[in-house]
């Protein structure tokens, strides 16, 4: 067995059972491993329509054949459930370490099943596997249940756990591991809470073969060089991180400010920028497991109430909490992102949701009366303290924990919440940048950049330069990046290598390490078959193209300045080329034909 | 005009902003720049060829010059010209 250890342990929570099985190789030849083989074993053994919290849903964690190897940044995990905030597929993916020592330990994945009677965590030492008690960590914040778990069980174990918000069912709790990694969209946190399973704490002492030793170092040493060589991967994200994004979205006009209502454009971004943050707040940067890039941030708030250390934040919590509600104080920014790996939320639906919040205050809709105070944009205190709230469903926090969308539905504006499938979009202006509008409005799990960030070709010109104001021919660009992305994903491997390489440094390595002998097209085939295994999914439990669209407001509400002036999202153009593009039916369903060609058995 | 810097051109320019006198294009410009900041802002704007470096992302009025006329850009009155290092991030 090379890339793959060819175990999956089934831990059944409600037996309290555990036993390992071997991993099915004709799907791991299929679906590679992590996003795609975790989806493959969801469509198999779980109802689409499950109720998300329902003990038949299953919380699946898995690597993927390059986890853990040489390949650089190769310490991706994915978390799949079917989401409580979207009711799609949930698939989120996370680096730090947990990943490769899950599969150090000789396992790819592990599927929970049933629910727990009473709070329990798994307890992988090799082969020796338990569930334990956990009711002395529920309650626990993440960084408490590590802290803990190490002490009880040995520094050199590895935790991904759920904070106070997965344990509470807030509709976007993440999965945390290392403290500040998170799988943390769509709210599979909450599905974890929803079984009683506090944590996963593993060790693990084999090492992963690879099926030709000599021709992967090779393949990996090549990519690891080009990374370091690539101006991105080398020297923008180790140097400034993320969060570097904020000034060039801003001048580009995309960055959506106060609820994506006042356009693209935040007047104090300067105070909320990556180089702010470099300057003021950095202690250092971080990588993951074998990374050479190293993007994370380790930072501090220096001074003043908030003074505290953490990670990050990364640009879309930046943005989420700094230009979406309008608040320039980087402090309050910080702080609120820290809350959210402690207390275990995702910041992007977090932030957007309290942006949503805000603009119901400014409209009047919702009064002090049913927050607790005043909630006007750009207040700092508010976004720290909202989040606390919401972690914990504490008086209006309650409300904020089912994301913007059913908040605002709940007061008669849907229309207010700024999301995809009821998850909130990231940190990029549709009208302003036209191709990653069509990825939100397709991704699989709702508003998303990570499922097709075409924002790199759009704004950023890496690979190439595409204009970020016209459609045209960006229904290719879409489906490739998000055919390639699913390849990533699953591969084990972090998406931002592919700023610095491509499919054909990605299936070398898949080549080598497994020892399949897959050419580049049959690798990127494996990606569009994940796309729409994603997608059958999704219209089995009811989704259709209406379902594919944007908020009004960006269909709507032309930009009013910057260099997108008066656009609005050309997404009702593209979607009709994207699905001839995926070779689906008018009505976005893949064809017969299309689910043949790609193998794929329902 | 105006040249706003971002990242390590800061640290090149010694500033986050400059008004400049107003140049006929983006070459015109960048290569008073060059004079102005000296051998390493120049290494990272242009190639050993002269023409705009890969690592280099250069936004008039907040356009790509890829989609304008590049290093031929014609520049007027009022135009804002933004340098950053080539950069990304999710």
């Amino acid at each position: 067995m090379f890339g793959w250890t060819g175990k999956i342990l089934r831990v059944n929570l409600t037996e309290g059972t555990i036993k390992a099985e071997p991993l099915n190789m004709d799907d791991a030849k299929k679906y590679l491993g992590a996003r795609g083989l975790g989806t493959k074993i969801f469509m198999d053994e779980v109802d689409p329509n499950v109720e998300p919290f329902s003990p038949d849903n299953k919380l699946i964690f898995m690597t993927g054949p390059l986890t853990g190897t040489f390949a650089s940044s190769s310490g991706r995990y994915e978390v799949i459930a079917k989401a409580p905030l979207t009711g799609t597929i949930g698939a989120s993916n996370s680096g730090g370490h947990f990943g490769p020592e899950l599969k150090f330990a000789g396992y790819d994945g592990i599927i929970f099943e049933g629910k727990s009677e009473k709070p329990v965590y798994l307890y992988i030492n090799d082969d020796k596997v338990e569930l334990r008690c956990a009711e002395h960590l529920w309650g626990k914040t993440v960084y408490e249940t590590t802290d803990i778990l190490l002490k009880e069980n040995g520094d050199d174990f590895r935790v991904s756990c759920i904070g106070p918000a997965g344990e509470k069912l807030v509709l976007f709790a993440g999965v945390l591991n290392d403290k500040h990694r998170a799988a943390g969209r769509s709210g599979l946190g909450a599905v974890m809470g929803s079984k009683n399973l506090k944590a996963v704490a593993v060790r693990g002492s084999n090492s992963i073969k690879v099926a030709d030793p000599e021709q992967f170092k090779e393949a990996c040493i090549d990519a690891r060089a080009k990374l370091k060589a690539h101006p991105v991967t080398g020297a923008g994200l180790p140097t400034y991180g993320t969060e570097i994004l904020v000034n060039i979205l801003n001048q580009s006009g995309a960055l959506p400010t106060r609820n994506w209502r006042d356009g693209g454009i935040f007047e104090n971004a300067e105070d909320t920028s990556g180089e702010a943050l470099t300057e003021k707040y950095l202690v250092r940067n971080k990588g993951c497991f074998g990374c050479n890039i190293g993007c994370g941030r380790v930072t501090r708030i220096p001074d003043g109430k908030f003074k505290s250390t953490g990670e990050g934040p990364e640009y879309e919590a930046g943005w989420a909490y700094g230009a979406d509600c309008g608040v320039k104080d980087l402090d309050a920014i910080c702080k609120a992102s820290f809350i959210c790996n402690e207390y275990g939320l995702d910041p992007i639906t977090m932030g957007s949701t309290i942006a949503c919040a805000m603009e119901l205050y400014d409209k009047k809709i919702i009064t002090k009366e049913d927050v607790g105070f005043e909630l006007k944009f750009g207040d700092g205190e508010a976004i720290v303290e909202l989040t606390r709230m919401a972690a914990l469903r504490e008086g209006f926090g309650d409300v904020l924990a089912m994301g913007s969308y059913r908040m605002a539905e709940k007061y008669g504006h849907p229309e207010l919440s700024m999301s995809v499938k009821k998850q909130e979009m990231p940190a990029y202006d549709a009208r302003g940048v036209q191709g990653i509008g069509l990825n939100y409005a397709t991704s699989n799990r709702g508003g998303c950049h990570v499922r097709g960030y075409t924002i790199s070709p759009e704004v950023l010109g890496v690979p190439q330069k595409l204009d970020q104001l016209v459609t045209d021919d960006k229904a290719n660009w879409v489906k490739l990046f998000q055919d390639l992305t699913a390849v990533v994903d699953s591969a084990g491997l972090c998406l931002f290598v592919t700023f610095g390489i491509g499919l054909p440094e990605i299936a070398e390595m898949l080549r080598t390490a497994t020892g399949f002998d897959m050419s580049d097209e049959e690798v990127l085939k494996c990606g569009e078959r994940i796309w729409n295994l994603e997608r059958m999914i999704n219209i089995k439990a009811g989704f259709t193209k209406k379902d594919d669209t944007l908020p009004p407001r960006l269909l709507s509400e032309p930009l009013e300045k910057g260099p997108a002036k008066g656009k609005v999202s050309g997404v009702p153009v593209m979607l009709e080329e994207y699905y001839k593009v995926r070779g689906w039916s008018e009505d976005g369903v893949p064809t017969e034909e299309k689910l043949k060609e790609l193998e794929i058995e329902l | 005009m105006k040249v706003k810097f971002f990242a390590f051109f800061r640290n090149y320019a010694k500033c986050k902003e400059t008004d400049v006198p107003l140049y006929n294009d983006l070459r015109e410009l960048l290569d008073f720049l060059c004079q102005k900041y000296g051998k390493e802002f120049e290494g990272k704007v242009y190639t050993k060829n002269r023409e705009i470096s890969d690592e280099v992302i250069i936004l008039i009025n907040g356009r790509h010059i890829a989609h304008l006329e590049g290093i031929n850009t014609k520049l007027k009155e009022g135009d804002e010209v933004c340098i950053f290092p080539v950069a990304a991030g999710g």
